[in-house]
């Protein structure tokens, strides 16, 4: 519980920051490029909350600093140097280990697939295990940085990422909360 | 303090097991018998007598012969006295209901569910296990001959009780080791690699004992404890058994999440004209004071996704422009629903399903399979 709320302080704190360097880089926004900016900056926000301790973190950070201006919030929330550093580790892992081997992958899969479709009898044992790798992929697919870990890795980053979406969840509500009558009076 | 709770803890299950295992120790009688008679170099007789692995037995055989290659035979009942522990160490292996280390083995079956690093040690359990039974063999002779004088003497008298006798004198022996590791800074870790994998995957009946299997083993119950961990942080996610099923949940959880924050962050871009977000007056007035009021109560807001929301729709839809904050939740879960709606894939792992809705979700996916 102390955990959480000191979490969600220091959410708040640094996506204010982040929010802050947006509106000073650009004045004139549509709604939608407002709602991009408050999203990455709040994703930005709980990443280096979390220290850039855990994987999912990493790779938020360095998933935003595909687009110029998010990096230029990144370096803004987190410090030049440690943003810079992350950035490198987790662009490494990816040029390393899946532009390389991706397609190769899928293609072998595809195959894989194809072949497995042939013969259709299956004992329950491999269906509930197929069913597991689905949602596993799934999983995968929704935590950010989640392809690159195995399963256990997997299971406690998800743990992490919960944890810390529920607390960014409950820090933006809160902050809509108070928003709103401001903003209707 | 710690050896004596050992000494003491150690010669009650003794009884026990004699008890138990009377048969056992009469062929143990005939083995240490057969010991003293057959000269130690005899290696083909060894490997029958500790019923490993040929390469093994050999390995084990060879340190002692090498270190007692002075004392040969005139000590041939010290030389038994060494060679016990091994015969004594493989049928501890096979007995897997081992009385003394029941405590330990808890102990360390929750402390190795927690610790990650363990993880290698795991993996080579049995050539660990050699290893470390050669380790203990040469270690022998120097606790041996200080500690415990009394198998040499009751060695010669009747076999029976003198049975009995060494497996308690060895069993202390054991404990003084295990337990006064700490003294020893040299076998500490040994010892420590010595109780883990041998605790940790342990092989039942019918199950199959090669290191890889163990260490699949292990790794499938690691992730077991995790997804445990995840169940509970998952409302809703108790009931339900089935990696699948909670993996759906875990899914569904998380993906619920994420619009959520999608969705907030579309609506205070909508809330507010500029990007500033007037954040400077908001802080300045009252931030302070609800930052450290609200957060303990924001965790009540955790409970409603299980409210039903259907009957509530028409209710909350035109008060969106009225009365936003009363209504608030309601009317922000109203519209994250209408969010969601439009893409089948979303739809068939969206936020509504809750936790009675789960096997319905499975069973789509199986469809989908």
């Amino acid at each position: 519980m102390q955990n959480s709320n000191s979490l969600k302080q220091e959410f708040f704190k640094k996506w204010m920051m982040g929010l802050q360097i947006y509106t000073t880089t650009n004045e004139n926004m549509t709604v939608t490029e407002r709602k991009t900016a408050i999203k990455l900056s709040a994703d930005i926000a709980l990443a280096s909350s979390r220290n850039c301790a855990t994987r999912w973190s990493r790779a938020v950070i360095a998933r935003s600093s595909v687009d110029n201006r998010s990096c230029f919030v990144a370096n803004g929330v987190l410090g030049r140097g440690l943003c810079e550093r992350v950035k490198q580790i987790s662009n490494l892992k990816i040029t390393r280990s899946s532009w390389s081997s991706g397609k190769i992958v899928k293609r072998s899969r595809r195959v894989w697939r194809r072949r497995r479709r042939r013969n259709k009898c299956m004992a329950a044992v491999t269906i509930a295990r197929r069913l597991v790798q689905k949602r596993t992929k799934v999983l995968r697919g929704l935590v950010p940085g989640g392809e690159f870990m195995d399963e256990i890795s997997l299971i406690e980053e998800t743990l992490d990422y919960m944890s810390a979406l529920q607390a960014q969840v409950d820090v933006m509500r809160f902050l809509a909360t108070a928003y709103n009558p401001s903003s209707s009076s | 303090m710690e050896i004596k709770v050992g000494t003491v803890g150690g010669s009650s299950p003794i009884g026990r097991q004699s008890d138990d295992t009377g048969l056992e120790s009469l062929q143990f009688c005939e083995e240490i018998q057969g010991l003293m008679t057959i000269p130690a170099e005899n290696a083909s007789s060894f490997t029958a007598l500790l019923e490993l692995p040929a390469t093994q037995a050999l390995e084990l055989l060879h340190s002692p012969d090498s270190a007692t290659a002075a004392v040969v035979n005139d000590d041939s009942v010290h030389h038994c006295i060494k060679d016990v522990p091994k015969p004594y160490f493989s049928a501890f292996n096979c007995n897997l209901t081992f009385p003394t280390n029941s405590g330990l083995i808890e102990r360390v079956t929750k402390l190795s569910v927690l610790a990650k690093e363990h993880s290698p040690e795991t993996t080579s359990s049995v050539p660990l296990n050699s290893s470390v039974n050669l380790e203990k063999v040469k270690n022998e002779p120097t606790t041996d001959t200080d500690s415990n004088p009394n198998p040499l003497q009751t060695l010669i008298s009747d076999p029976t009780v003198e049975n009995t006798n060494q497996r308690s004198a060895k069993r202390k022996e054991r404990e003084k080791k295990g337990r006064g590791s700490t003294k020893k800074s040299k076998n500490e870790s040994n010892e420590d690699a010595e109780k883990l994998p041998y605790v940790h995957v342990r092989a039942r009946r019918g199950q199959a004992t090669d290191s890889h299997s163990l260490a699949e083993r292990a790794r499938r119950e690691k992730i077991n404890a995790r997804m445990k961990l995840l169940q509970e942080l998952v409302p809703g996610c108790n009931k339900i058994s089935g990696t699948a099923l909670v993996l759906d949940e875990i899914i569904n959880h998380v993906q619920s999440l994420q619009r959520q924050v999608e969705f907030l962050s579309m609506r205070l871009a909508a809330v507010n004209p500029r990007v500033d977000f007037n954040i400077e007056s908001i802080l300045a007035t009252e931030n302070e004071p609800i930052l450290e009021s609200n957060f303990p109560t924001m965790v009540s807001p955790l409970m409603w996704p299980e409210i039903p929301v259907n009957g509530t729709r028409q209710q909350y839809q035109p008060q969106w422009h009225f009365d936003g904050s009363v209504n608030h939740q309601g009317w922000a879960r109203d519209e994250h629903n209408h969010h969601n709606f439009s893409p089948p894939e979303n739809s068939l792992l969206s936020y509504d399903s809750s936790a009675n809705s789960a096997s319905l979700h499975s069973n789509q996916l199986k469809m989908e399979l």
